[in-house]
């Protein structure tokens, strides 16, 4: 506590300092200032937003018709909150999820976890076999919609790519509210483990 | 620099927490886009590393497979369970690779696929790899090993072994 604070008052102080210095000028301190004040609430907030919860505009319709419902109608995007603090722990059948592409390591994607490991699933055209095993530590994902790029194109991806879990829907207000995942009919085609 | 510097802090605890917070996010920060170290545990590389003791110097910069070239020592998030793993990048998307250890008899190959990349351990024969849990997405690179740092007494630079034939 002590030595945080020493460690502040030297920073100001020679934050001041140089800029009373060089220009001795007012606005010269105050905007130093002023950056020190708001620029130091960066770090926090990306924290925050890596680890605890990030709100989030979805793109594409491979949720629709659960998010993006009007993807062919208009240009507007459903927002959401995704939660992300112990995203990888606990996961279920029925829950969406974002996660980092395996195709793309930049892109992050939101599909519906459909099978966990162990479970059987029956899989859809892309891939080419009619039944899979999910491995150890993997799970199958697949959007809601027709058009989506999932397990069934990339196969079972690993629980660690996961990054949050998408709780909320904060827009549209027609929609907005939690996300009931554990009232989502499940499709037919899995077999479960446990 | 004066007393009145600390005042501000000396008799609010709010501001002194605040300040630890916004310092260890920073921390946290330097960690997460900087550099980091980690744990080389293990004898699954062997020659390199020895199987406890040995820490690495890990460059954020290349997350995410960023800039990692075949011959480069990855550390990352192994696709079956919790750990960390540190092992050699042996493919990259669009290579072929081969699925199995050469003294086992298979000559079988596999084209490592879009975004993902090949990992084996330098000790083939006591290392569970992509020979064992398949291809890795680079999503799950979490950096590049830049240096052998502890013991400190071993300290060196790791440098891709692989070299041009014409730069001999």
């Amino acid at each position: 506590m002590a030595f945080a604070s020493r460690l502040w008052g030297r920073a100001r102080a020679r934050a001041t300092a140089t800029a009373a210095s060089q220009s001795k000028s007012a606005f010269a301190r105050q905007f130093t200032n002023y950056l020190i004040r708001y620029v130091s609430w960066l770090p926090p907030l990306i924290w925050f937003n890596t680890y605890v919860a990030q709100v989030t505009f979805i793109n594409g319709p491979s949720m629709y018709p659960f998010l993006n419902s009007t993807y062919n109608e208009s240009t507007k995007r459903d927002l959401c909150l995704v939660y992300k603090l112990y995203a990888q722990q606990n996961l279920e059948r029925g829950m969406c999820v974002t996660f980092r592409s395996p195709t793309d390591p930049d892109k992050i994607v939101v599909k519906r976890i459909v099978g966990l490991e162990g479970d059987i699933v029956r899989t859809k055209p892309p891939y080419p076999n009619e039944y899979i095993r999910v491995p150890e530590g993997h799970i199958w994902v697949e959007g809601d919609g027709d058009k989506s790029r999932d397990s069934n194109y990339y196969g079972p991806i690993s629980a660690r790519l996961v990054t949050g879990q998408i709780t909320h829907i904060l827009l549209p207000f027609s929609k907005a509210g939690r996300v009931r995942w554990w009232e989502h009919q499940h499709r037919t085609g899995i077999q479960r483990a446990a | 620099m004066s007393f009145r510097y600390f005042r501000p802090l000396i008799g609010h605890p709010f501001k002194g927490v605040l300040f630890t917070a916004k310092f260890l996010a920073f921390a946290h920060l330097c960690l997460e886009y900087g550099y980091s170290t980690a744990p080389a545990a293990g004898p699954s590389m062997l020659p390199t590393f020895d199987i406890l003791g040995d820490w690495v110097l890990v460059s954020k910069r290349h997350r995410y497979g960023r800039d990692v070239s075949v011959g480069d020592l990855v550390a990352y998030s192994i696709p079956i369970n919790e750990d960390l793993g540190v092992k050699r990048v042996l493919g990259l998307p669009g290579d072929y690779v081969m699925i199995d250890t050469p003294e086992s008899g298979s000559e079988a190959m596999i084209q490592v696929p879009q975004g993902h990349c090949w990992i084996v351990g330098d000790n083939l024969t006591a290392s569970r790899d992509s020979r064992l849990f398949g291809p890795v997405p680079l999503a799950l690179i979490r950096g590049k090993v830049i240096a052998k740092i502890k013991p400190f007494a071993e300290f060196k630079w790791i440098e891709n072994p692989l070299k041009r034939p014409d730069h001999q």
